[in-house]
């Protein structure tokens, strides 16, 4: 492989990288904003999670 | 973050890939809540074996109540008393605090006490034996065999020996970013004043140790003749964030293809070491929670690893080590910065030429991990009083513990050995010796410093 093609490759992976944890980092916010508007509301509440659990 | 953390590498989060993430996602969920389940019911043993023994020594010395009713009734009027007190000093701490006066303390609501099952009271009581599960779950916990041990090492298990059948895969690589809204959430238990103090701390060792790993790699393997490439990945890879931030730099130095591979292998190999061995080495060297937390945060090498070996610890080094690690993923766009300088401008000018320019607003906000920012929200959130305790409880412990659940389930069911077994060349004696070297003086620094620079007080 040559210098370039390897730079190149090395380019793309590392674009397409931080492309993929950009888009992660927004559905990760979004998640933890749904979370949190869910439990300020009264939607979770303190028995929620332990009625998952025998 | 590395293919075995948290990093998005591999699956991109779209409506369009969902189908494919879907079965993956579910299981990791199932396995999430089977290990939580395991959790709840080892810590309810441990509680009940601990209150058992004290019904034991009570027995032995004939001081044990007559019957179950008996028992029952002692601890129903104690815990009645207790809420009559704390009744007593919420009054107090109110008049105290409309009257300006600080030095009062706001009162701790009493927790119920732990009453075992009637069978395991007479047992106790009458057969002078503590049943067996309550041992058992007291075992398990003595051994930090918790919920984020069980994922990850039923799911390393499970990778290595009967395998993930190919629908599963694509979802349980996008599982473990899962372990970021937790990370998030987490931030309804700072105020801003614990996380400036902690940060600060944490801002020396980063600089300190993360940077510096970078540096003293970068300097070792020009004297040493070590390819630029590889010195720099692995640099990268070792000192910040596994093997984002090796892919990162990857493509500045034109690191070749069979070092790249050897480097993340190293760092997966590293990370997963350290994951394994350094809640054990933490305990066997008497780290209290806050230091073990800014340890770990230190040197450990990505966000999932840190975050699982942290709660493997205690919740408490998991609120220090959260802190460190957002300072610490704040330094990949200066650790690609810092590659660009030493191995692409540095040697132009040296060498005479015109060194090529660089963009730093541009690989700043290419490169900064922007889910940091949901966090100073919360914190800021949490600093308004826009949550209650009630809420701090259910985001900072109980959701947390979900999420968390099911991103480790991700983790375990992709620390393949496969991947491990890639390590090798000079990449691994440089990841180990520089990885090693890193954990060892952080350990020093971290405990020389003390547990009450690093504790958050919520």
């Amino acid at each position: 492989m040559s210098e370039q093609s390897t730079h190149d490759a090395y380019a793309e992976k590392a674009k397409s990288t931080f492309s993929a944890e950009r888009k992660e980092d927004y559905f990760v916010l979004a998640v933890a904003a749904v979370t949190v508007v869910l439990v300020l509301t009264g939607v979770i509440g303190p028995t929620f999670v332990k009625s998952l659990f025998f | 973050m590395g293919s075995a953390g948290g990093g998005g590498i591999g699956v991109e989060f779209s409506l369009a890939n969902l189908p494919k993430m879907l079965p993956g996602l579910i299981l990791c969920a199932i396995f999430g809540w089977m290990a939580l389940q395991w959790d709840a019911t080892m810590g309810k043993w441990n509680t009940h074996f601990k209150e058992a023994e004290k019904v034991l020594k009570a027995a032995n010395e004939g001081k044990a109540p007559a019957n179950y009713a008996e028992y029952k009734q002692k601890h129903a009027d104690s815990f009645a008393k207790k809420t009559e007190e704390f009744k007593a000093a919420q009054e107090t701490y109110k008049a105290a605090k409309a009257a300006g006066d600080k030095s009062v303390k706001e009162p701790k609501k009493p927790s119920k006490p732990t009453t075992l099952a009637e069978s395991e009271f007479n047992s106790v009581a009458q057969a002078k034996a503590i049943p067996g599960n309550l041992s058992f779950g007291n075992l398990m916990i003595s051994f930090q065999l918790t919920y984020v041990a069980m994922l990850l090492l039923v799911g390393m298990l499970i990778r290595n020996t009967v395998g993930i059948p190919e629908i599963f895969k694509a979802g349980t690589v996008a599982a473990r970013p899962l372990i970021k809204p937790g990370i998030i959430i987490l931030g309804a238990y700072y105020m801003w004043s614990d996380v400036l103090k902690v940060g600060v701390f944490g801002l020396a060792l980063v600089v300190a140790f993360v940077m510096g790993t970078q540096i003293l790699i970068s300097f070792w393997a020009r004297r040493s003749k070590v390819d630029s490439g590889l010195a720099c990945v692995m640099g990268a890879g070792v000192g910040v964030c596994g093997v984002s931030a090796a892919v990162a730099v990857a493509p500045v130095v034109n690191a070749k293809p069979r070092d790249f591979f050897y480097a993340i292998g190293t760092i997966l190999l590293f990370g997963t070491l350290g994951l394994f061995t350094f809640p054990y080495i933490g305990k066997a060297l008497g780290m209290s929670d806050p230091v073990f937390g800014a340890w770990v945060g230190t040197a450990i090498l990505n966000t999932a690893q840190l975050v699982a070996a942290a709660s493997w610890y205690s919740h408490e080094s998991l609120l220090t080590a959260n802190v460190i690690n957002i300072v610490r993923v704040g330094f990949i766009p200066l650790i690609v910065l810092w590659a660009i300088y030493f191995y692409v401008v540095k040697p132009a000018v040296d060498a005479g030429h015109e060194g090529q320019k660089i963009n730093v607003m541009e690989v700043v906000t290419s490169k900064f991990p922007i889910f940091v920012f949901g966090f100073f929200i919360m914190v800021t959130m949490n600093e308004f009083g826009f949550f209650t305790p009630e809420h701090r409880s259910i985001l900072a412990h109980e959701l947390l513990k979900l999420f968390f659940a099911i991103g480790f389930a991700g983790v375990g069911l992709n620390i393949a050995f496969d991947d491990l077994k890639k390590a090798g060349g000079t990449a691994f004696f440089i990841g180990v010796v520089s990885g090693t070297l890193k954990a060892v003086l952080a350990a020093i620094a971290v405990m020389a410093i003390g547990g009450d620079a690093f504790r958050v007080k919520g």
